[in-house]
């Protein structure tokens, strides 16, 4: 998967503590970042927003000048981009206003850099997919714009269903998404019972992705679980 | 209270079932001494008796031996009264000087109904006169003016019952009013009790005869609301203190994290310096958990974290939770089975979602922590008809009887008031245990049929 179109992305970085503001800014940096702007508190946040117009935004909650929330609702109405707190407020009160706010994810002190460096992609990958349609995959390719798969040169449609449940594995590409989530995706709320109708859905969308539906390589199974789906690089 | 009322119908009870008893007892025993202290024969049926016994033989009286030893048992005399002269015509020998031998109707009249001489006199009809006995003066007390009116013993038995009933429902009226007044005046005193032991504060009246005890209840009440709420105050500050050096160490911590993990990734650096790096990371993540287990364990502890409850599919739950682990295990020492039956893909229970995951993470944790060489860990949900049953087993070193036996009987070093160093262990359990607690189950630690450590969590599907 080319994801080096997301490492141009702008990132403003707003904490109070000088020697966190460098840490953080030296992972993102050495990850590939190359447009990452740090700022200690609120005022001069608002300053940095407006010169680098930032496409997501790491924020501390407590800054000497303010709050991380009411810094969030000011950089929103400056541009709709994604929100991420970082910040030692562990409270679930603390972390339901953030999202309650629409904030796109909530990191809780102290933090591994492959799990901050997760974060921050899986974000940026959900909110430019757009800029990169072609997703590859070992026997063919996905174009989510046009909702289609280009196998051998031919262009096989997806349904609706098809699209939801291919959009949900890709932007958990790699990872095991359980059942359960992928019937909420499908079905809503009330995903109860829909087990079989999934898996009808599931080989459906191998005989489209797959050159043998019945040895998947791209959309695996997880016995028990759920599915996997596995993007290859360019 | 319903115990004071009941209390106070047995008491009355007691007291009532006491004069019955008494009332019996004194009868019984009026009954025995007056058998005792009366003679064989009423003194009107020895009367009669004598008379009989007397035989005359031409103008001749005598008295049979065996009524003569009677009389003198009985330290009687007796005279008999002719018919036509009215003149003693057989006395005892016994007969005392004074009495007279020559007698008027009226004297005859007299002595049938009372005494002779102050001797108590009984009459009897002998062939030819009136045999008239004597008793000493101190043996018989007579009533000289015996009558009742016909109408009174008419109505007796009728005025008997009217008596009884009238006694009965004063009794009762007395019993009622008696008790109405007792019960109101420690009603309030008992509800103030029952308020005590339900922890709320009390207030009560101080008048009346029981002024004393609500004066008691309300100072008990006093003590009990400053206690309780010095109580609260020190877990809140306990609670916050924990909650606050948590938050404090939580950017230090972050720093010694991300720098050790950048280190860790270095391509700059040896191999040797790169596993130190990942040493720091490793026991920073340590830290991390342990602080993040102690703020929660101190919350659940002193009941500072709502549960938020709600219908769950305790399946997909936990689905969540082994493919998170999944996804984030980067190594494969630690595979995870999922050993529910096909058959199942809902069971519902009420729970608080995010704190359920927690429990079992912990657990799948555990069996990480414990296994360094690696583990198969197995989960599997099952349920009967009210409880859902969620096993996390796994085939590694497991425990011995002796730590089965303390993890699943020794309350944890938090909850335990003696000061010792014995159960330290870790807080992931504790935290499993005050999770299934706050969900009304039980955790049950055994030994896995795989061969290692089991914990199974037994949820009731309703909380009610």
């Amino acid at each position: 998967m080319n994801e080096d179109y997301l490492l141009n992305k702008h990132i403003l970085l707003v904490d109070d503590e000088q020697e966190l503001l460098d840490m953080v800014l030296s992972i993102l940096t050495e990850y590939g970042f190359q447009n990452v702007k740090a700022a200690k508190n609120v005022k001069e946040a608002m300053e940095q927003a407006e010169k680098s117009r930032p496409e997501l935004a790491i924020l501390d909650v407590m800054l000497p000048d303010g709050n991380g929330f009411a810094l969030m609702e000011q950089l929103k109405k400056g541009g709709d981009y994604p929100i991420l707190f970082l910040t030692a407020c562990g409270e679930n009160d603390d972390k339901f206003k953030g999202f309650g706010l629409g904030a796109d994810d909530y990191i809780i002190k102290p933090f591994l850099p492959k799990e901050l460096l997760f974060r921050v992609m899986a974000i940026l990958r959900r909110c430019y997919k757009d800029e990169n349609p072609l997703v590859c995959l070992h026997d063919c390719q996905i174009d989510f714009s046009c909702a289609e798969v280009i196998k051998n040169g031919e262009h096989i449609p997806l349904t609706a269903k098809e699209h939801g449940l291919l959009s949900v594995l890709y932007r958990n590409a790699g990872r095991i998404v359980t059942i359960d989530a992928l019937c909420e995706a499908a079905w809503g709320d009330n995903p109860f019972g829909y087990e079989n109708s999934l898996m009808a859905h599931i080989r459906r969308i191998r005989e489209k992705i797959e050159q043998n539906p019945s040895h998947p390589v791209s959309l695996v199974t997880v016995k028990g679980l759920g599915y996997m789906l596995h993007v290859s690089s360019q | 209270m319903k115990s004071i009322p009941k209390l106070i119908r047995r008491f009355v009870g007691i007291m009532m079932l006491s004069i019955m008893l008494l009332v019996c007892l004194n009868i019984t025993f009026f009954a025995v001494v007056f058998v005792r202290n009366t003679s064989k024969f009423s003194p009107w049926d020895m009367a009669d008796h004598v008379a009989a016994a007397l035989q005359s033989t031409d103008d001749c009286y005598s008295l049979s031996d065996d009524a003569m030893a009677q009389l003198k048992e009985e330290n009687a005399w007796a005279v008999l009264i002719n018919n036509d002269t009215q003149q003693v015509v057989w006395q005892t020998d016994n007969l005392p000087d004074n009495i007279p031998m020559q007698y008027t109707l009226s004297d005859i009249a007299e002595l049938t109904r009372g005494y002779v001489d102050g001797y108590p006199a009984f009459t009897g009809k002998a062939p030819n006169g009136l045999l008239v006995l004597g008793y000493p003066k101190d043996r018989f007390w007579k009533h000289t003016r015996a009558s009742w009116d016909y109408d009174f013993i008419a109505n007796l038995p009728r005025n008997t019952m009217i008596i009884l009933v009238v006694n009965t429902v004063l009794i009762f009226l007395i019993y009622v009013a008696a008790n109405t007044k007792l019960l109101r005046s420690i009603r309030p005193i008992t509800n103030g009790i029952q308020n005590l032991s339900k922890g709320s504060p009390v207030y009560i009246k101080e008048k009346g005869v029981l002024s004393e005890f609500a004066e008691q209840i309300n100072k008990t009440s006093e003590i009990l609301q400053m206690q309780a709420e010095q109580l609260r105050k020190k877990e809140t500050a306990r609670a916050n203190w924990i909650a606050g050096v948590s938050h404090d160490v939580r950017t230090p911590l972050s720093m010694i994290m991300g720098y050790a993990g950048q280190l860790e990734n270095s391509k700059k650096l040896s191999e040797i310096e790169r596993k130190k790096a990942a040493v720091i990371v490793r026991q920073s993540s340590r830290i991390k958990d342990l602080i993040n287990d102690l703020n929660l364990a101190s919350k659940l502890e002193y009941d500072m974290q709502p549960l938020t409850m709600k219908q769950e599919n305790a399946i997909a739950v936990i689905r969540q939770v082994i493919v998170d682990f999944m996804n984030t295990n980067i190594d494969d020492k630690f595979p995870i089975k999922w050993k529910t039956a096909d058959t199942l893909s809902a069971c519902y229970i009420t729970a608080d979602k995010a704190l359920l995951k927690r429990a079992v993470s912990n657990l799948i944790q555990n069996s990480i922590n414990h296994n360094e060489n690696g583990c198969v860990i197995y989960v599997s949900v099952d349920e009967d008809e009210n409880t859902c049953r969620i096993c996390i087993e796994d085939n590694g070193k497991g425990a011995c009887d002796e730590q089965i036996e303390r993890l699943n009987n020794i309350p944890h070093y938090m909850d335990c008031d003696r000061n010792t160093t014995e159960q330290r262990h870790g807080l992931g359990l504790l935290i499993v245990k005050q999770i299934i607690k706050g969900h009304h189950g039980k955790i049950i630690i055994d030994h896995s049929k795989y061969g290692g450590f089991k914990a199974v969590l037994i949820i009731p599907k309703n909380l009610s």
